[in-house]
């Protein structure tokens, strides 16, 4: 009712301002959380949107002739974001069947889910191309598959030498922040040294959900796969060195004295790494690492041996620099060597006898002379100066420190300095206390990789490449510039003549302890040694080289407790010249020999 | 009041832009449905089982019956009034006895797939039954009976719908406080009763001794204002403090455990309520039972207290009064409201676009068609397109107040306000719970929410008005002879 002159009442005035304050009021509301209000935004997104990391295929490894060593095959780790999950429930029988696990483990996954509601945890790994369609018919919201790949080695050989490739654990990532949950890193051997390489990196996605599949992604940063990496293994070789060494426990590595390049690198006993891929990995791991033998252990660069009579050479050469011998030095040898107490037995052969015979016969005599006159020098004023020059010179063959290969946790060997002699000794020692340096006994200790060094030297006459595992990678002109230089002994080059005159003869010569190595047209060269060890019967080592000039290979067997050289290095030796000289092996006896030999571990058990 | 008159005779003296405003929302409405419903893999886009076909089918029915409504002739309004008020009361207790509960609510009849909510059609009976009553020759609100009149008129229903726990529907009664203001309620009653809506909401973020203080307060003052009496008001909060600091003490020396401040100023209240109802039947203060009544209420329904709250009442008690008081304790209640709040706020300025809103896309929002139907507006056309829709609500509101001015008679003043009330009402509720200011009460947006029921109750709600308002400016009489 409109009062007289017009105007509404008060009352209908006042209430039109209230509903005009409830509509500013909720107007003023609504711009707020629409437009000063900036989190609404993002909570939007994060509603609908997820953020994915992008797995690179980590490169793929070739051996040097262009063999596949590793190939990365495809896989899928099944994820859940609990969120988004049906709360209902799903057919999880199926779904233990699909991921090949069991209800508990897949409880406990769901419950790892719950913990961390919004963003996707891992339910299972591993799943094949198959398994992972089968999970997609299932349907169930909240459920994804993040491409993967794993690794697959076709030729199933260099378990050590190619290293393992795993999760990451919660150290690593706390330490390096490229690493997150879920990665995949390798842990040994070339896939730990060249992980960098291999491993690529990572891509983000952002993915809408809801949206078919890929339809509404953003890339926010590409994956770029890893780069493919040429090894310098001969996978031919390698496998064929690795079935020869099968049952025994040791190691073979062979060096192309030229480059450096490591063909064979054989770690016996050693493993299927297919077994350390997959579902399976944890336990076939846990198996591997509680073997009495050790496979998971690279003896090739990490066991310390004693190099036993193959260090001849090393005290020859010494011996030729510092004059104290020469090729018409000739020594008695009666059944050994004897000053005083002292005895160091031989075995049976000539006497007296010259330098060369003394290494194609490894006469253990002969040596300790040439030692004595070594360390006994009246250059010096003392023994123990006289050994410290000794030291620098062995030193500089590549023993009693690592060498600088590729390979992580390679060990630096033994070879006892002044200090440690005073010590031990309390300062009174002589030439004849360490008498046993002179036969490469006593403290002494190399990695079979050290000792196949010791052959290329031989093999190049006093220099070497330091070994390395990579021959190029993918995209790159070089690999690192450590391996492209020389490194020269402090024995001139002119000395090592007469000592490969004496590693030809014990291998071509009657009398030679190398004889099985004799490959007609070949000159190989080559020196055996039996190493004295406080645990068991001896071990059997050989050096080799061959041919004797422009020498293509250099390699260094070692066989625990194979007794003399000749018995079990040598023949090993011999057919992987053989095989990778002439491309095949005409020596079926020979192999059949080696494959057939049983050695009696009793040290580690069955 | 710039209508338009003239134009056809069947519908002449129909205000035009109201019609019109009415018809936008519902397209509005309809075109927000369809985007929330609409289903891109779906095979037939036009079968029946969509909620936008089942909308689109339901605005016919609604359109229909405004037709009706403006057909028939406007004094039917004022005769059955009462008539239509009995059967919605009949209605509302043949539901509370006979319906079907939905989401805990036994507020709904079904018939066959179609279910209804009476309380939506009593609505109108109520807004009828109240401008007849308050149209009556004799009647002022200033009389104690003619107002408990209206209140048994707005309350017997309120109670009904409380009983079957759809406290949130009933509340839109309390609305009709804006009419009883209109027709000349004091406003010193007025006032308390908005603060006590106001604490109401905040009650659970304050403490039951703040609460009781604040409730003192607003009476006391409203009395005050009312009467004029301020020197006895003063000497009554100073009586009633003193008196609870001495039940403290005595009890305080009584019981072991000492004694609340909060439980003695309780007593003391309670206890001077006997004094002041006696105070006002000496001087004559008929105002102060209505104060007195509204206090009691307010102590009783409110959870005043964490004492009767927390330490009386059982848990499952306690939750069962939290839901009846509309505050169910649903576990998914702030879920719900931060993702329609995330809704809404993301839709920025001009919004995502059409059919683009990804939280009403992806099934964030619960309810998108219903009751958080103004979700799918606010994410999709933005703040512009938020505001165009509470602007043309607000628009509408204001027209239905105006017809109400316009009006001869107090029916179709106080039947339009009670419209424009219970518009009002609404659309506070449903769109401040979707943008998280107002506690959620299930009830939905007038004209936008997705429901066959309320739409066409709401329709033949607003059309009665324009019916009303027609009739007036033809010059006809509404209703016959006034008594």
């Amino acid at each position: 009712m409109m009062t007289d002159n017009g105007q509404l009442p008060k009352r209908a005035l006042i209430l039109r301002t209230v509903v005009l304050i409830v509509f500013v009021c909720l107007i003023l509301r609504l711009g707020y959380i629409q437009l000063f209000d900036k989190r609404y935004d993002e909570m939007a997104r994060n509603n609908f949107l997820r953020c994915e990391v992008k797995y690179p295929p980590r490169g793929e490894v070739f051996d040097r002739n262009g063999e596949y060593l590793v190939q990365s095959r495809e896989c899928y780790d099944l994820m859940a974001v609990w969120r988004d999950m049906p709360k209902t429930g799903f057919d999880t029988a199926r779904m233990c069947r699909i991921t090949g696990s069991n209800i508990r483990k897949l409880r406990q996954a769901f419950a790892n889910a719950r913990m961390r509601p919004r963003v996707g945890v891992q339910i299972a790994t591993y799943l094949s191309a198959e398994e992972k369609l089968q999970i997609d018919e299932m349907y169930v919201a909240g459920l994804y598959t993040v491409p993967r790949t794993v690794r697959q080695y076709p030729r199933k050989i260099g378990g050590n030498l190619l290293g393992e490739v795993c999760e990451v654990s919660a150290n690593i990532i706390k330490r390096d922040d490229y690493y997150g949950v879920g990665d995949y890193i390798g842990i040994t051997g070339l896939e730990a040294a060249y992980e960098k390489v291999l491993r690529g990196e990572k891509g983000l996605i952002l993915r809408d959900i809801y949206a078919r599949y890929g339809e509404r992604d953003t890339v926010l940063q590409a994956a770029v796969p890893g780069q493919a990496i040429v090894c310098t293994i001969d996978a031919k070789l390698q496998q064929f060195a690795e079935e020869l060494m099968d049952g025994k426990i040791g190691a073979v590595v062979a060096i192309e004295p030229s480059t450096g390049e490591i063909l064979v690198m054989v770690s016996s006993p050693t493993f299927d790494p297919d077994k350390l891929v997959g579902r399976e990995r944890s336990n076939n791991y846990m198996r591997l690492l509680n073997h009495s033998r050790q496979p998971l252990f690279n003896r090739a660069v990490k066991s310390e041996y004693p190099p036993g009579s193959t260090f001849k050479l090393v005290n020859g050469l010494i011996g030729l620099q510092e004059g104290v011998l020469t090729t018409h030095n000739i020594y008695p040898c009666n059944h050994g060597y004897n000053y005083g107490k002292i005895h160091v037995g031989c075995h049976e052969h000539s006497s007296p006898l010259g330098l060369h015979y003394a290494i194609a016969t490894s006469c253990n005599a002969y040596f300790c002379y040439v030692f004595r006159n070594i360390l006994e020098n009246k250059k010096y004023r003392s023994v123990k100066d006289a050994y410290e020059v000794w030291y620098d010179y062995v030193r500089s063959f590549g023993f009693g420190d690592r060498l600088g290969s590729d390979f992580l946790g390679e060990k630096r060997g033994r070879v006892p300095t002044r200090e440690s002699y005073d010590k031990l000794y309390r300062r009174s020692w002589n030439a004849l206390t360490v008498l046993s340096l002179a036969i490469g006994q006593g403290e002494l200790g190399c990695t079979p990789l050290q000792m196949a060094n010791l052959a290329a030297i031989v093999a190049n006459r006093g220099y070497y490449y330091i070994p390395h595992i990579v021959r190029s990678i993918e995209g790159r002109d070089s690999i690192d510039a450590r391996f492209y230089e020389k490194h020269y002994t402090k024995v001139e080059p002119r000395h090592f003549e007469p000592i490969v005159e004496g590693m030809w003869r014990g291998v071509n010569t009657e009398g030679g302890t190398g004889r099985t190595a004799c490959l007609a047209g070949y000159d190989v060269c080559g020196k055996t040694g039996t190493a004295q060890n406080p645990r068991g019967a001896d071990h059997s080592t050989f050096i080799s080289f061959a041919p004797r000039n422009n020498p293509r290979i250099a390699i260094a067997v070692y066989v625990e407790h194979g007794g003399f050289g000749a018995s079990a290095a040598v023949p090993i030796a011999s057919l992987i010249e053989e095989m990778y000289l002439t491309g095949e092996v005409k020596r079926d006896w020979l192999v059949d020999y080696v494959k057939n030999k049983q050695i009696n571990y009793s040290r580690y058990g069955r | 009041m710039g209508g338009n008159r003239g134009g056809t005779t069947m519908f002449a003296g129909v205000d035009r832009i109201a019609v019109m405003l009415y018809a936008a929302l519902t397209l509005v409405g309809l075109a927000a449905i369809l985007s929330a419903s609409w289903d891109e893999t779906a095979a037939n886009m036009f079968d029946m089982s969509h909620k936008y076909m089942k909308q689109a089918m339901w605005l016919g029915v609604a359109w229909f019956f405004g037709v009706v409504v403006l057909l028939l002739d406007g004094s039917i309004w004022h005769k059955f009034a009462y008539y239509a008020y009995a059967l919605g009361i009949l209605a509302l207790v043949a539901t509370l006895l006979l319906g079907r509960e939905v989401n805990g609510a036994k507020a709904w009849f079904e018939f066959g797939s179609v279910r209804v909510q009476p309380m939506e059609f009593v609505k109108i009976a109520i807004a009828l039954a109240t401008a007849r009553a308050m149209s009556e020759y004799s009647f002022s609100l200033s009389k104690a009976g003619d107002v408990f009149r209206i209140a048994v008129i707005i309350l017997l229903p309120l109670g009904i719908t409380i009983l079957q726990n759809d406290t949130g529907s009933g509340l839109v009664l309390g609305s009709f406080l804006f009419v009883l203001y209109r027709e000349g309620l004091n406003k010193w009653i007025c006032i308390p009763i908005l603060f006590i809506a106001l604490l109401f909401i905040v009650s659970f973020f304050i403490s039951p001794t703040v609460l009781l203080v604040a409730l003192i307060a607003i009476f006391v003052l409203s009395e005050a204002m009312m009467n004029r009496r301020w020197r006895i008001c003063v000497q009554y909060v100073a009586g009633l403090f003193l008196c609870s600091i001495v039940i403290k003490l005595v009890f305080d020396l009584v019981l072991p455990n000492g004694f609340e401040y909060y439980k003695s100023l309780l007593i003391a209240t309670l206890l001077s309520l006997v004094v002041v109802l006696w105070y006002a039947y000496r001087h004559n203060l008929r105002n102060i039972y209505l104060s007195t009544a509204i206090f009691f209420l307010s102590m009783t329904f409110m959870p005043t207290s964490d004492y009767i709250f927390n330490s009386v009442l059982k848990p499952h008690q306690k939750d069962r009064i939290e839901s009846f008081l509309g505050l169910t304790s649903d576990f998914n209640r702030d879920y719900n409201v931060n993702q329609s709040k995330i809704a809404i706020g993301s839709g920025g300025f001009f919004g995502k676009g059409y059919m683009q809103g990804t939280q009403i896309r992806y099934n964030f929002v619960p309810e998108k068609h219903t009751d958080f139907i103004f979700c799918t507006i606010g994410e999709e056309e933005g703040f512009v397109g938020a505001v165009i829709v509470l602007l043309l609500m607000g628009a509408l509101i204001l027209r239905i107040m105006g017809m109400g001015d316009r009006q001869q008679e107090p029916f179709g003043r106080v039947y339009c306000y009670c419209v424009a009330a219970i518009l009002l009402f609404h659309t506070l509720v449903n769109v401040g719970m979707t943008m998280g200011i107002v506690p959620v009460m299930g009830i939905p947006l007038p004209f936008i929410s997705y429901g066959g029921s309320s739409l066409v109750a709401f329709t033949i709600l607003v059309f009665v008005a324009f019916a009303l308002d027609a009739s007036t400016r033809k010059g006809l009489p509404v209703y016959g002879i006034r008594r």
